[in-house]
C-alpha cells in the first residue's frame, strides 16, 4: 500500500525545497491521503474567469471559491475576487462570457494581492473543479510568475468524474460534460453560467451528487483515492 | 485588501422565490446565504430520522423529501422551496418525523441561530413556521386517529357509496348469461342470487381464472364458478370497515346487504381509493408533489370530486371558494414553478398575479383564467420572448387542467399584460383619470389582483398602488356599475320577476352575486383599503364606517346564500356531464330557497339605493 502510494505522487515537493513564503505554507499543509473517506476531507471548489484559455498568454480576470467540507458546501466560507489585469491588457472578446467590463476591472485588485489569499485558501484542501486542467494551469502560471515555482496541489476533475460515471454510449452527445449538463443529470437546479463563484458552487453541488452517486455504485464509503485525484507541485 | 462582500446570488434569489424567506427585507435576505450550507441526497436517502436532532432548517433547493410520522403515515412532502426540521428547532428536542428523500435533492440547511434570530425579529417567519409545524402535528394527530377510528373520509358509512342496484343473475343463469349481463351494465362483478337472497359473486378475476383459463363452456351454470356466500357488510358499516376486509381477504368487492340479508349493491376498492383521494389535503398535496406537467394536469382533474365531496358535507359556500382557491392556487404555482425550471433562469424578477375571483379566494366550479405578470424590470427583446414562452406554456396547461382561457384575453398571454412595476402604476393612472367604459371594466378586473408565484413583493406594490391611486373619478364609473346589476324581484308562478315586470324562466344568479362583489370593491376603495376578498373588504369599509355594519353583515348572508345555491347548481350539472352555468331554474328550488333568495335580492337592493345616494358630484 505504502510503496503504490509513493509510486502515485513522486513530484511532490517537500515545503523546504520552497522559499520561504505562500508556496511553502502551501507545502506545509499537504490535504488528506488517498485512502482518506471523502467525508473526512477537505475540498476547495474552485472556478476562474479569464481572458481566454491559454494560461501563458491569457490572463486572470477572477476567481471564485467556495469549501466542500464533511459532504457539505460551506456558504459561510464562500469568496469571489475579481482580478485587474496588467497593463493595457483588455477583456477583449471573452467579455461575452463572464460579463466582466473593463471599467469593472480597473477597481478590482491586482493579482499579486490575489494569489496568496487563494493559496491560503488551498492549504489543507483538494482543489475541485469542473475541468481543473484549466484551473491548475493559470495557478501553476501565476504561482512561477510571482515566486518561481509551481505549487503542490492535489485536485479532483468533476468533468474526469462525470466521463467515469457517466455509461459508454452517453459518453460521445456533444455537451453531456459541460457543467450545467452535468448538474442537470442529477437534478440540481439551473444557474447562470460564467460567474466565478456561481460556477464554483455549482461544481460544488455536482461534486456532492457524484459522490452520493459513486457511493452507490462501490457499495461503501467513497474515498479521495476513488475520485482518481491528480497531485501536480 | 479588505474582504468583498460576497454576492451569493443564486442562493438568495433562491430564498427570495419563496414563502416565508419572500417577505423578508433584502439586506437580510442578502445575509442568509452565508448561514447556510448546501447537502445532497440521493433517492431513498433518510436526510432526518425519528429521535434526530436537526442542526438546521432544511429547505429543499430541488427534490422532493417526504415527511412522515412514527407509524409510517405521510405528513407532508416538501417540494422546491419546502422544507423540514422545524419541529426541532422549535421544540429544542429530538424531531419525531422520519424525512425522506423521494428523489435526488439538493438541501439548503440554515443554521439553528439564523432561524431563531428571524422568528425573533420577523413575527410572520417565525408563525409561518409554528403554523406549518402545527399543520403537521395536527396531520400526524390525525393519521394516529385514523388507525383508530377512521378518517373523514373513511368514516363514511357502505351504504352512502352505492350508487346503483346491484347487477344480479339468477341462480340457474350460465356463464355466458352472467358475463354477457356484467358487460351490457359495464361493471366488473355480478351477484348470482335466488329470489331475494344473495347466494355468490363472480368477478371478472373469476371469468379469467375459472373460465377462460381453465377452458369452461360458456353453458355451464354460473353456480359452479361463483365465490358461495361471500363475505357481506350492511349498509351501516364504516367504509373503513370495507377497507380492512378487503385487505386482509385480498378481495375488491363486497356485497352490501339490508338487514334481511338481501343485496343493496356494492362496494369496489376503487370507491374506497376515490374516497380517500377526493380529501381536498391530500389532493393539494399530490399536485405539489408532481413533477411534470401532465402529472399535474391528472391531479387537477381530481378537483370538481374534491370539492363535490365538500358540497355533500354541506360545507359553506365560503369555506368551498376558499378550498377551490387554494386548490387552484397549487397547480398553478405548480405550473409555473415547472415550466420556469425548464425554461431558466428568468431574465427579471416577476410576480406571476391571479385576477378576478381567484384572486378573491372565491373561486367556483366554472372559473376561467385571468393573469398577469408583473416585472421587475424592463426586459429586452429575449427577455420579452422568454416571458411570453412562460405565458404560453402555462396558460396551455392550466387549459387542459380545466381552466378554459379568458374570452376577453386578460391573461399574461397578451403583452399588454406584462408591465413592469412603473407601466402598471402607469395603466392604473390613466384608467383612475380618464375612465372609459373600457376602463371601467379593465381597473374592476385588475383591482382585484393577487401574488401567485415570484416575487410577492412586485404584485404587492402594484396593488397597493392600485388602491392609492383610484379617483372620485373612477370610483363614480365603478359605482355606477355596481348599480347596473340590478337584482330581480322575486319569483312569480315559477318564473323570475323581472324589475320592469318581465318574466324569465331562468334566474341568471351570477348577477347580483357580482353587484355584491362590485359594491365590496367600490366601498373598499372608498375606505381606502388593499383587502381582496369580498368578506374583508366589506368588513374593512364596516370599520371606516364607509357602510353600516348590519348592512356589511346582511350583503355577507346574502352572498353566502346565493353562492351556495350557485355552487350545488353547478355540482349537479357537473355530475350529469353538463358545462357549469349560471342560469337556475325556479323549479329546481325549494318554496324556502326561494323565500331566502328574495330575501337576499332585497338586502343588494337596498345596499345599491344606499350607495345611490353616496355618488361622487356628477353621478347621481
Amino acid at each position: 500500500m505504502r510503496a503504490r502510494l509513493r509510486f502515485r505522487r513522486p513530484r511532490r515537493r517537500e515545503p523546504e525545497h520552497y522559499p520561504p513564503g505562500p508556496l511553502r505554507e502551501l507545502a506545509a499543509a499537504p490535504p488528506a491521503g488517498d485512502h482518506t473517506p471523502v467525508a473526512a476531507v477537505a475540498f476547495l471548489a474552485l472556478d476562474v474567469e479569464t481572458t481566454g484559455l491559454d494560461p501563458r498568454t491569457d490572463h486572470l480576470l477572477s476567481v471564485g471559491w467556495v469549501p466542500v467540507v464533511g459532504r457539505e458546501v460551506v456558504l459561510a466560507e464562500a469568496c469571489e475576487i475579481t482580478i485587474r489585469p496588467p497593463g493595457e491588457v483588455d477583456v477583449g472578446p471573452s467579455a461575452t462570457f463572464h460579463r466582466l467590463t473593463d471599467d469593472q476591472l480597473a477597481e478590482a485588485a491586482p493579482l499579486s494581492e490575489v494569489l496568496p489569499r487563494l493559496l491560503a485558501a488551498l492549504r489543507g484542501r483538494v482543489l475541485l473543479a469542473h475541468h481543473a486542467p484549466l484551473e491548475l494551469g493559470f495557478l501553476a502560471e501565476a504561482s512561477l510568475a510571482a515566486y518561481g515555482a509551481r505549487p503542490t496541489v492535489t485536485a479532483v476533475d468533476t468533468l474526469a468524474l462525470q466521463q467515469r460515471l457517466l455509461p459508454d454510449h452517453d459518453r460521445e452527445v456533444d455537451g453531456v460534460l459541460r457543467l450545467d449538463a452535468a448538474r442537470r443529470a442529477y437534478g440540481l437546479p439551473r444557474y447562470t453560467a460564467h460567474h466565478a463563484l456561481t460556477d464554483a458552487l455549482a461544481a460544488g453541488e455536482l461534486f456532492l451528487a457524484q459522490v452520493a452517486e459513486l457511493e452507490r455504485r462501490l457499495g461503501r464509503e467513497v474515498r479521495l483515492g476513488d475520485l482518481s485525484p491528480a497531485h501536480s507541485g | 485588501m479588505i474582504a468583498m462582500e460576497v454576492e451569493l446570488a443564486e442562493v438568495r434569489d433562491f430564498l427570495a422565490r419563496h414563502a416565508p424567506f419572500d417577505a423578508l427585507p433584502g439586506a437580510v435576505l442578502a445575509r442568509l446565504p452565508r448561514r447556510c450550507t448546501l447537502r445532497y441526497a440521493r433517492r431513498g436517502t433518510v436526510v432526518l430520522d425519528a429521535g434526530d436532532h436537526g442542526d438546521g432548517l432544511y429547505l429543499v433547493r430541488s427534490g422532493t423529501v417526504e415527511v412522515r410520522d412514527e407509524t409510517g403515515d405521510l405528513v407532508d412532502r416538501a417540494g422546491t422551496g419546502g422544507a423540514f426540521g422545524m419541529s426541532s428547532l422549535l421544540e429544542h428536542r429530538p424531531t419525531r418525523y422520519r424525512c425522506t428523500a423521494v428523489e435526488d435533492t439538493l438541501l439548503l440547511v440554515l443554521e439553528p441561530g439564523a432561524f431563531d434570530e428571524l422568528c425573533q425579529a420577523h413575527p410572520d417567519f417565525a408563525t409561518f413556521y409554528a403554523a406549518t409545524h402545527h399543520a403537521r402535528l395536527s396531520r400526524a394527530i390525525h393519521n394516529l386517529q385514523r388507525a383508530t377510528t377512521g378518517s373523514t373520509a373513511l368514516s363514511t358509512r357502505v351504504g352512502d357509496l352505492v350508487t346503483r342496484a346491484p347487477v344480479t343473475a339468477a341462480l340457474t343463469a350460465t356463464v355466458g348469461d352472467a358475463a354477457s349481463a356484467m358487460s351490457e351494465a359495464g361493471v366488473s362483478s355480478i351477484l348470482v342470487v335466488e329470489g331475494d337472497d344473495l347466494r355468490g359473486i363472480v368477478t371478472d378475476r373469476d371469468l379469467r381464472n375459472r373460465v377462460l383459463a381453465a377452458g369452461l363452456d360458456r353453458d355451464r351454470p354460473v353456480r359452479e364458478i361463483m365465490t358461495a356466500d361471500p363475505v357481506t357488510l350492511t349498509a351501516d358499516a364504516l367504509a373503513f370497515e370495507a377497507l380492512l376486509e378487503m385487505v386482509s381477504r385480498d378481495i375488491h368487492h363486497l356485497p352490501v346487504v339490508d338487514d334481511a340479508g338481501r343485496p343493496l349493491g356494492l362496494v369496489t376498492t376503487t370507491d374506497l381509493v376515490r374516497l380517500e383521494n377526493a380529501n381536498p389535503v391530500y389532493l393539494a398535496a399530490e399536485i405539489g408533489g408532481r413533477s411534470t406537467l401532465a402529472g399535474v394536469v391528472e391531479e387537477a382533474r381530481s378537483i370538481p370530486a374534491a370539492l363535490g365531496q365538500l358540497l355533500e358535507r354541506d360545507v359553506s359556500a365560503a369555506d368551498v371558494a376558499r378550498v377551490a382557491t387554494a386548490l387552484g392556487d397549487a397547480v398553478r404555482r405548480r405550473v409555473v414553478t415547472l415550466v420556469e425550471a425548464d425554461l431558466g433562469p428568468p431574465p427579471a424578477a416577476y410576480s406571476w398575479v391571479v385576477l378576478g375571483s381567484a384572486a378573491r379566494e372565491e373561486e367556483g366550479l366554472s372559473a376561467d383564467q385571468d393573469h398577469a405578470l408583473v416585472l421587475g424590470a424592463a426586459v429586452d427583446g429575449a427577455g420579452e420572448a422568454w416571458f411570453a414562452e412562460l405565458a404560453e406554456r402555462v396558460t396551455t396547461a392550466l387549459e387542459d387542467a380545466g381552466w378554459p382561457r379568458c374570452q376577453g384575453g386578460v391573461m399574461a398571454t397578451n403583452p399588454r399584460w406584462r408591465l413592469t412595476v412603473e407601466d402598471w402604476r402607469r395603466q392604473f393612472d390613466r384608467w383612475s383619470h380618464e375612465p372609459d367604459p373600457d376602463a371601467v371594466l379593465h381597473s374592476a378586473i385588475f383591482h382585484d389582483l393577487r401574488h401567485l408565484a415570484g416575487d410577492r413583493r412586485l404584485a404587492e406594490q402594484v396593488h397597493g398602488y392600485s388602491v392609492s391611486t383610484a379617483s372620485s373619478l373612477l370610483l363614480g364609473h365603478l359605482s355606477r356599475q355596481a348599480l347596473s346589476m340590478r337584482p330581480p324581484l322575486g319569483f312569480f308562478r315559477g318564473l323570475v320577476l323581472e324589475r320592469h315586470g318581465d318574466h324569465r324562466d331562468t334566474l341568471d344568479i351570477k348577477r347580483p352575486i357580482s353587484a355584491v362583489v362590485q359594491l365590496a370593491r367600490v366601498h373598499a376603495l372608498r375606505a381606502g383599503s388593499p383587502a381582496l376578498s369580498t368578506r374583508a373588504r366589506l368588513d374593512a369599509a364596516a370599520e371606516a364606517r364607509i357602510i353600516d355594519p348590519g348592512t356589511a353583515a346582511d350583503l355577507l348572508d346574502a352572498l353566502e346564500l346565493m353562492s351556495y345555491l350557485r355552487l350545488h347548481h353547478q355540482a349537479t350539472q357537473a355530475r350529469l356531464g353538463h358545462p357549469p352555468d349560471n342560469h337556475v331554474a325556479p323549479a329546481d328550488l325549494t318554496e324556502r330557497q326561494r323565500r331566502h333568495l328574495k330575501d337576499a335580492f332585497e338586502i343588494v337592493r337596498s345596499a345599491q339605493q344606499h350607495l345611490s345616494r353616496h355618488l361622487p358630484p356628477g353621478f347621481e
